[in-house]
């Protein structure tokens, strides 16, 4: 790939999976909520696809919009049939109505819609691709549009909780919800979970912890309702002492108890990466926007980080990472990536191992470079605290030790004459 | 009261553009269209369509804001031009510009503007809004033949003996195993195949596509109107044993090669066949008149499935969704809601429906797309004389799991594993499986089975009669009555 003007690779790939599918997939998880869409055809055959693999079991609504509805100012109507729909289905709770690109476009009027629909709440999420250019970003806007609506005002508010922000693997809350009991936290709730009552309950936690780096919107709400939202998150050694000690601080937790845990969880994940320590040089290039605590995690454990891209845009939540890893030997942290630089990266640094989206890791597989979809083989294994840093350190181990398979693949395939899209090695006539 | 689109069954015509013309590796594709649109039909689906990593030949023009809010995509399809250029990517090959819902949604016509692009540079207008997969399919083939193939067919002659094989293009159910036995079934009968187009073909040679003698439409639902444009006679691909056979013959006719087809038919009798005569006579082909099958695919395998599987084998048919058209997904969800079929041909809809349903019993069949399933092997056509064999081969099979199912494991392992000490603490000694029913009780017991597929049924009484006794135990009572059957069940109250 040639370089363009100003030394930078030219961007045609940008790599994101659908903005829309990162608030569909939280959206469809919940028990009781049965998503509308509001878009074309081909939008939603993708979106509902991607739901079906990757979200839920659960049967998805949509609004007809074709060019008649679009034209005619019918969006709102077509959307109300859907809704009613919808609200029939057993228990139903919740009925967010996904609004993307085409109406978008054609207009949804938030006032035109109904906030109730029989025993269910309506909320607007609105996410089309165009304005919203990630599928992690999508996800803070589905919560926080979840929040505003839902967030109990009313109930008291309870000084010794937490509220953690992120989809995570599913132990790792229990693992991160049984330390901080420990520092004197009476109870944590995860969001985005399954559950509508711990939607209604955030409002009143003591302290929001967003562990992804993309909660911007959320994290604004939690602050407008005087919630103090923590910085960092518990990954690594260091990173897992800081962001312990500092929700000790913001919670008023006795300060000894909080520093006798947060440095025996410190002493033992150090002693994991002693025991495990990583030899590598690791692409970490996702687009889960989760993409630099995950550099952290390995450059910690002793692999050389030089290249990290991600889907999501640079924030300040996305700052300190940003730092810690350049202090540490990263070169370049790439925000809203496209394929083209991922691969002059790839060039440029020759890696030992590609965590990366479809398109990148096959990528380097053809060059035999081990190489793995980030989003199915990392963002689905537990990653914090020193349990889920034992989990991700020890595949990753295992991943680059078998460098030698990927090689033996690339030899096998290299001796024959492919076609740039070959669907079955066809001849092409 | 407007439309309700449940599970959508069929994407649009954007999609069916992207997916027939980026099969052929000397076009380069620029969609217009936001990131979204470009990753789910690039890479996010045809991963678990097609199986492969992503389409490369395909680049987006990302609308923003700013083209959605007034400059519109013309500069930002330019720069994107100007990119693939500079980069080398257009080279030797044939540049397509592609409209989608959004782009169409902003009124973006760029007919004008791919004259200043790459000369020979076309706008494909998709009518994304208002066509689905299979009318985009047929339209971009027709639009395809006559943009770069009907000008330079005029001095093109028939060659006899030469076959085209019209579709598949990407995202098409069980392609590559039909396609390779309806190639198979073309070359036994004696005819050559010419073209596959546009899965194996090269654009610049469409005119080519004027050789064939006769064009056979893989899919029921895309490539007529350019069969029928191309003039010669054209069939569509069978499934079944009386479709392959009457395919075979009528293929035969039409290339002077009626001894050898009927010869084909012969052999194959004797050979591929032999299996489906084998199970027929054996005690497989007993179950088929009670085995139920509910069938929800594209028109080609609906009809085809229910042609082989009801008139062929007399299996009874629940029902048959056929798209596009058709019931419909309300409809199909309510029936299977209702009472699931012995055997459900579908996609991952009607999976999903099963899941709601709690219809362990019924054996899921994929049968159409939307859904992930990898169907690269060419060992699994449902189409021609080897598709019988495997779809019956596929339903012995699961018949197989369903009786393996259904005997008796001993219990003492399930108690072990969910460390339950001993056989009294699971029922506190009371013997469940002997309590006496009342008859009104065991009427509804029976009402119940009904609705679980036959081979089932026994399994599924054992079952369901030990669930309610279970229940029964639970509520201290010595004897089932019909209020507690019905409400062990879960069916409606009775009055008394």
């Amino acid at each position: 790939m040639s370089e363009g003007k100003q030394g930078k690779p030219c961007q045609l790939h940008p790599q994101s999976m659908c903005p829309a599918f990162g608030s569909l997939r939280i959206l469809s998880r919940i028990e009781g909520s049965h998503p509308v869409m509001a878009t074309d055809t081909g939008c939603l055959y993708g979106l509902t696809f991607v739901t079906h693999f990757y979200g839920a079991r659960k049967s998805i609504l949509a609004a007809h919009l074709g060019t008649d509805e679009l034209m005619s100012g019918e969006v709102v109507e077509s959307t109300i049939a859907a809704i009613e729909v919808a609200a029939k289905e057993p228990d139903c709770k919740l009925i967010p109505v996904v609004s993307l690109c085409v109406a978008e476009t054609a207009g949804m009027p938030e006032e035109m819609l109904p906030k109730k629909m029989g025993d269910a709440e309506v909320v607007l999420v609105r996410v089309p691709a165009y304005a919203i250019h990630s599928h992690p970003e999508a996800k803070d806007i589905a919560l926080a549009a979840l929040l505003r609506r839902l967030g109990d005002e009313s109930r008291p508010r309870d000084n010794k909780t937490v509220a953690l922000v992120g989809e995570v693997f599913p132990a790792d809350p229990l693992a991160i919800d049984a330390l901080l009991r420990k520092m004197g936290v009476e109870a944590t709730i995860t969001l985005p979970g399954r559950s509508l009552h711990d939607l209604r309950r955030a409002r009143s936690v003591g302290a929001v912890a967003p562990l992804h780096p993309f909660y911007k919107e959320t994290s604004a709400l939690f602050r407008s309702w005087n919630v103090p939202v923590v910085g960092g998150a518990p990954v690594g050694a260091t990173g897992t002492y800081a962001w312990l000690k500092s929700i000790g601080t913001l919670l008023g937790l006795d300060p000894k108890l909080v520093e006798e845990v947060a440095s025996e969880e410190r002493a033992t994940a150090e002693a994991i990466m002693q025991a495990n320590p990583l030899e590598g040089k690791v692409f970490v290039t996702g687009y889960e926007g989760t993409e630099t605590a995950y550099a952290r995690l390995l450059v910690e454990a002793g692999a050389v980080v030089p290249y990290i891209s991600t889907s999501i845009g640079s924030e300040p939540l996305t700052l300190p990472d940003e730092s810690w890893l350049r202090a540490r030997g990263t070169q370049e942290v790439v925000y809203r990536k496209s394929l083209e630089e991922d691969v002059a990266a790839l060039d440029k640094y020759q890696p030992d191992l590609v965590l990366g989206t479809t398109p990148f890791a096959s990528i380097a597989k053809e060059r035999g470079i081990p190489a793995m979809y980030f989003t199915n083989q990392l963002a689905s294994r537990p990653f914090f605290l020193s349990g889920g840093m034992a989990a991700t350190l020890g595949f990753i181990k295992q991943t680059l030790d078998r460098g030698s398979r990927y090689q033996w693949m690339q030899d096998f395939f290299s001796d024959e004459d492919k076609e740039e899209t070959a669907p079955v090695e066809p001849s092409h006539a | 009261m407007p439309n309700v689109i449940r599970d959508l069954a069929d994407t649009s015509s954007y999609w069916a553009a992207v997916w027939s013309m980026c099969a052929m590796p000397d076009v380069h594709v620029i969609c217009d269209a936001p990131i979204g649109c470009f990753n789910l039909v690039a890479t996010a689906i045809p991963d678990y369509t097609d199986a492969v990593p992503h389409i490369e030949n395909i680049t987006p023009s990302v609308i923003r804001e700013e083209e959605v809010g007034g400059t519109g995509t013309g500069p930002a399809v330019q720069r994107t031009y100007e990119g693939l250029r500079d980069e080398g990517l257009l080279e030797g090959k044939h540049l397509i510009v592609v409209s989608t819902a959004e782009s169409e949604m902003i009124g973006s016509d760029l007919s004008d503007l791919v004259t200043k692009l790459q000369p020979g540079t076309t706008f494909f207008h998709s009518e994304s809004l208002t066509d689905d997969e299979w009318r985009g399919r047929d339209r971009v083939m027709q639009w395809l033949w006559e943009n770069y193939g009907a000008d330079k067919a005029d001095g093109i002659d028939v060659e006899p003996g030469l076959v085209n094989i019209i579709g598949p293009t990407y995202g098409c159910f069980n392609a590559p195993s039909d396609l390779h036995e309806i190639r198979r079934t073309i070359e036994a009968v004696g005819g050559r195949v010419n073209m596959v187009y546009p899965y194996e073909s090269m654009l610049g040679n469409t005119a080519n596509l004027a050789k064939a003698q006769v064009n056979i439409v893989l899919h029921q639902e895309y490539g007529y109107t350019l069969a029928e444009t191309l003039g010669q006679p054209w069939l569509y691909a069978p499934i079944g044993m009386q479709a392959t056979t009457e395919f075979v013959l009528k293929l035969g006719e039409l290339l002077g090669t009626t001894e050898q087809a009927k010869a084909f038919i012969k052999q194959e009798k004797r050979t591929t066949l032999q299996a489906v005569w084998d199970l027929w006579r054996g005690p497989q082909g007993d179950w088929f008149s009670t085995a139920t099958v509910g069938i929800s695919a594209t028109k080609t395998y609906a009809e085809g499935l229910k042609a082989y599987l009801g008139d062929e084998l007399g299996m009874p048919i629940d029902f048959v969704a056929s798209r596009p058209g058709g019931m419909g997904n309300e409809e199909v969800r309510q029936r299977i809601h209702k009472k699931a079929p012995a055997f459900l041909y579908g996609s991952i809809n009607e999976r999903i429906y099963l899941s709601e349903a709690g219809a362990k019993q019924t054996a899921f069949m994929p049968a159409a797309f939307p859904g992930a399933v990898v169907c690269r092997a060419v060992g699994t056509p449902y189409m021609g004389y080897r598709g019988t064999v495997y779809i019956i081969q596929e339903i012995v099979n699961r018949l197989y799991d369903t009786l393996f199912n259904f005997l008796p494991v001993d219990e003492a392992y399930n108690r072990v594993r969910n460390g339950v000490a001993n056989n009294g603490a699971a029922t506190n000694g009371i013997e469940i499986g002997n309590m006496p029913w009342q008859s009104e009780a065991k009427a509804l017991l029976d009402e119940a089975l009904e609705n679980v597929p036959y081979l089932s049924r026994i399994s599924a009484s054992r079952e369901l009669q030990f669930k309610v006794e279970s229940y029964a135990h639970q509520q201290g009572v010595e004897e089932v009555t019909p209020e507690i059957a019905a409400a062990a069940l879960g069916l409606p109250e009775r009055s008394q």
